[in-house]
This record gives structure tokens, C-alpha cells and sequence, in this order.
């Protein structure tokens, strides 16, 4: 029982550190909006696209650790 | 304006939300912990405080508890939190003053929490906004946005023509956005400027010059460095003041009047005139040299009447500035907007303007309905619209069509009344009306 619980609160931590990248997406994403929206400096979008690639990438580390502890609770 | 403070450990997310809730127009400070956070408090007080849950040193919790014993002044709290679980557990805590957001957060969230009370309107104005203060998506426009993008990059004069009322000072300020410079956009109107005192304003004087100059006073040439210069109506200023003009234009130096020193001075200079090139070269009251200097690149504006189509935005826009202001709720109807559109509006959007203005103090503020004048005319609306259909240049045929047209457009098409005020017969009418095609029915 104390088990399956800590193994439910690791997921929910690692759901949580996934979240970090989401928001990061979001965020910039919402930024590339207001350049495009407002004819702001063309930089600041391509760095914040720049930006929502690399928080992919984390993202997807972050959902293949809850993939890999999934894997490890199945043993 | 609000003073936000935003504790988030996270400094990607910091850097683009600090962008973000710049531009929603409020003042962001940043703390990457508690610590820090509890450093900006103790100096200043803020309206809105948006708070990560979890923080290297704590948890957010804590700074809202000390918030309660420290502060006087109302704080809004919004707690950042990845959990959506917390949910559950912040209700307790979600008094009036307190609420949360679950990420990944989008820019609405943000408006909504800082500004609850007219998220909306806030957002359909910024929203239409192009270089932050112009509003407009017809062709003419899209063309001007064009014009402003490409010259903001270069540091080329531009001159400004258009009627009056279209928006040459918003266009200046266009450009002045656009161009990103690091000094301000200093304007001054070259015809409310007595032929005295026009070479003080614009190149500043000496400590005891004339009579009356008790201290030293920097012109607008030097208070615009590294800006950019807005010279209103530069085609009334003095002819025997232009040379002076024309040497700061191409030297890029000024000298005080009753001084000796040259100054460099660096600014863009963007000026503007009601008068068409047309005009200009005819009456000569601005000398070839100067503009060719000031005219690098002269950008037309379009009247109201050429972008019929962005006659609904204006008017929404300046209904929600007005509602904004007011706590009002008024909103346009169809037809309102159809009689709006239907206008000509000689007097261009600084008309539209004050027409819209002048409906909504005259509405009933307790509906929502806004009530439109029977009429939109004005006495100068008249004078500038006969003035602006005679210009020289034109050809003779092109001038009677545009007679014609006119007078069948003021007798409701009767064209035996229309022969009558032109002084023509009706057969001489249909002959001419014959010869033009586009008036055959």
C-alpha cells in the first residue's frame, strides 16, 4: 500500500516537472503571437520559437521518465 | 498600470512572462525565490502578485501569510501551481484576494487575473492595434504598415501628407515605435509658432539671447537626440526661417540663437503637411531644397473616405476606449455602423472621433444603446470637402464630371434639378452624363 502511494506521488512529481516545459511553450508561444500581433522585432519571435523547440525536447525527456518509471513499477 | 510582482524559480518562464505582462502595460518586477521576493516587499508595495507554489526555499504559502501581517495596502495573489491537484487544497485559502492558475498558463489567463475588470475590450484593442496606436486592415493601410516597417529601419527623413484629420502625428508615432530608437519623439507645430520665437523652439537659445531669455533653453532638435523629430505643419513655418532649417538638416549641427558653439545633433526628422506635392510645388511655401531633404521618403496617409472598410474598427475602438473610461457598456448596431461607414468624413478620423465622442455623452448611460446624430455635417466639413475637389491640376473634363457627379448626388439624382442648378439643359446633361458612361444607369 505504502508503495503504489510513493509510486503515485513520483508520477504526479514527474507530471509536474512536465508542466515546466508546457508553460515555457505556452508562454512563448503566446509571445510569438504578440510580435506577429503588434509588429514588435522580428527577433524576439525567432528567439522565442527557438525557445518553445528546446522546451519540446525537454518535455519530451520529461514524459519518457514517466514512461521509463511506468516501465519500472510494471517489474 | 499595475505593479506586479512575479515569483517563479523558473527563468524562461520569467523572461517571457516579464515580456508579456510588460505589454499588457504594467510594471513587473521578478523574484527567483522567497528570499528574493521578501527583498522587493520590503521596499515597495505591489498590487498584484503572481506566485509559483513551489519555490527553492519554501512554499508560496508562506509569503502570503506574511503578506497579511505586513502589508496595509490590498494585494492581489495569484498562486502558480503545476498541480492541479493544489486546487483542492487553495480553495480554503481563496478569498477575495486570492486565486490560482494551473500551468501551462496562456496570456488570457494573465489578463484576466491582472485586469478582471475589462479583460474583453482590453484585448480587442491591442489586438487591432498595428506599431501600438494604429487601427486599420484595408489595403491603403496594410500599404502605409508597409511603408512605416520599411523606413522605421533606416534613419531616413520622411514627410508626411495627407488631409487634415488622417493621423499624421499617429503615424509619426508609428514610425517612431517601429524604428526602436533610444531617444524620445519630441513634436512641435511649426504654425502655432510666432516667426519670433520659431528659431528658439527649434534650436534653443543662449541665457539672455533677447529680451526674455532669463535661462538657456535646448531646442527641439537637441531634446529629440538619438529620437526622433515630429515638425507639425512644416510648410507654415517662415520662408526666411528655412535656410537655417535646411543647414541643420545637412550638417546635423545646431546653433543656439545668441550662442557660438555648434551642437551635433542626431534625430530622425519626420515632418508633416495637409498639402499635396501638387500644392506644395505651386505655392511655394516650402523651399526645393528643404524638401528634398525632409522628403527622403514622403509617405501619402489615406483619407477616411479611401478605407471605408476600417471606418467599423475606429468606431468600435473609440466606443471602447470611451466604455473604458466610463465603466459604460455602449455598443454599435448594424445600421449604426452601416450610417458610419455610409459618411464620407471630410474631416477624416479625428471627425469620426469626435463624432463618436459627441454620440456617446449624448446617450442615455443607463442602456446600452448609443444614439447617433441625425446629421454627422460640420461647417468646416463642407469647406474642406469643396476644397479638396478642386485642385490644381486636374483636368477640365475631370473637374466637370466631378460636378456633375456632386450636384446629382445632392438633388437625389434628379437630373432635371440637376440641369437646373448647373446651369445646362437636361438634354446637354444626358449628353454629357452620355460621354462619361459611368453615370448611365
Amino acid at each position: 500500500m505504502t508503495i503504489e502511494r510513493n509510486q503515485n506521488n513520483d508520477i504526479r512529481t514527474l507530471v509536474h516537472d512536465a508542466r515546466g516545459p508546457l508553460n515555457r511553450i505556452s508562454m512563448n508561444a503566446e509571445l510569438v503571437k504578440l510580435v506577429l500581433e503588434n509588429d514588435l522585432p522580428r527577433e524576439k519571435a525567432v528567439d522565442a520559437l527557438s525557445k518553445i523547440i528546446a522546451a519540446c525536447q525537454d518535455c519530451s525527456d520529461k514524459l519518457q521518465m514517466i514512461s521509463d518509471s511506468q516501465k519500472d513499477n510494471n517489474h | 498600470m499595475l505593479k506586479v510582482l512575479l515569483v517563479d524559480d523558473d527563468n524562461e518562464f520569467t523572461d517571457v512572462a516579464y515580456q508579456i505582462i510588460e505589454f499588457l502595460g504594467h510594471e513587473v518586477s521578478v523574484a527567483g525565490s522567497l528570499k528574493e521576493a521578501r527583498q522587493w516587499l520590503e521596499h515597495q508595495q505591489f498590487d498584484h502578485i503572481l506566485l509559483d507554489f513551489m519555490l527553492p526555499d519554501g512554499s508560496g504559502l508562506h509569503l502570503i501569510d506574511e503578506l497579511d501581517l505586513s502589508t496595509g495596502k490590498q494585494t492581489f495573489i495569484t498562486l502558480i501551481t503545476g498541480h492541479p491537484s493544489v486546487k483542492g487544497m487553495l480553495a480554503g485559502l481563496c478569498g477575495p484576494n486570492v486565486n490560482y492558475l494551473v500551468k501551462p498558463l496562456q496570456r488570457e489567463d494573465i489578463e484576466e487575473v491582472l485586469n478582471r475588470k475589462s479583460k474583453k475590450a482590453v484585448k480587442k484593442v491591442s489586438k487591432a492595434l498595428h506599431f501600438g496606436c494604429l487601427i486599420g486592415e484595408s489595403a491603403p493601410m496594410q500599404e502605409l504598415y508597409l511603408m512605416i516597417e520599411r523606413v522605421a529601419k533606416t534613419n531616413a527623413n520622411v514627410m508626411l501628407m495627407g488631409e487634415s484629420g488622417v493621423g499624421k502625428e499617429v503615424v509619426a508615432q508609428a514610425i517612431h515605435s517601429a524604428s526602436q530608437c533610444e531617444g524620445p519623439l519630441i513634436a512641435t507645430n511649426c504654425g502655432a509658432l510666432s516667426k519670433e520665437l520659431i528659431g528658439s523652439e527649434l534650436f534653443g537659445h543662449e541665457k539672455g539671447a533677447f529680451t526674455g531669455a532669463v535661462g538657456r533653453k535646448d531646442g527641439v532638435f537637441e531634446r529629440a537626440e538619438n529620437g526622433t523629430l515630429f515638425l507639425d505643419e512644416v510648410t507654415e513655418m517662415p520662408l526666411d526661417m528655412q535656410p537655417n532649417l535646411l543647414r541643420v538638416l545637412e550638417s546635423k549641427r545646431v546653433t543656439r540663437v545668441g550662442g557660438t558653439k555648434e551642437i551635433d545633433v542626431n534625430c530622425r526628422v519626420v515632418s508633416a503637411t495637409n498639402r499635396s506635392v501638387n500644392e506644395l510645388a505651386e505655392s511655394k511655401v516650402l523651399r526645393e531644397d528643404v524638401y528634398f531633404r525632409l522628403a527622403v521618403f514622403p509617405i501619402d496617409i489615406p483619407s477616411l473616405r479611401q478605407r471605408k472598410d476600417d471606418i467599423p474598427l475606429l468606431a468600435e475602438a473609440f466606443l471602447n476606449e470611451l466604455n473604458e473610461e466610463n465603466g459604460t457598456s455602449f455598443a454599435w448596431s448594424k445600421p449604426q455602423l452601416t450610417r458610419l461607414t455610409d459618411y464620407d468624413w471630410p474631416g477624416n478620423v479625428r471627425e469620426l472621433r469626435h463624432a463618436v465622442h459627441r454620440a456617446f455623452i449624448m446617450s442615455d448611460p443607463e442602456s446600452s444603446t448609443i444614439d447617433l446624430p441625425s446629421s454627422f455635417a460640420s461647417p468646416f466639413a463642407s469647406n474642406s470637402t469643396s476644397s479638396n475637389q478642386i485642385s490644381a491640376g486636374q483636368t477640365i473634363e475631370n473637374v466637370e464630371k466631378e460636378l456633375i457627379r456632386a450636384t446629382l448626388e445632392k438633388v437625389n439624382g434628379s437630373k432635371t434639378l440637376a440641369a437646373e442648378m448647373l446651369g445646362i439643359s437636361t438634354k446637354t446633361l444626358y449628353n454629357r452624363l452620355h460621354a462619361y458612361g459611368d453615370f448611365e444607369e
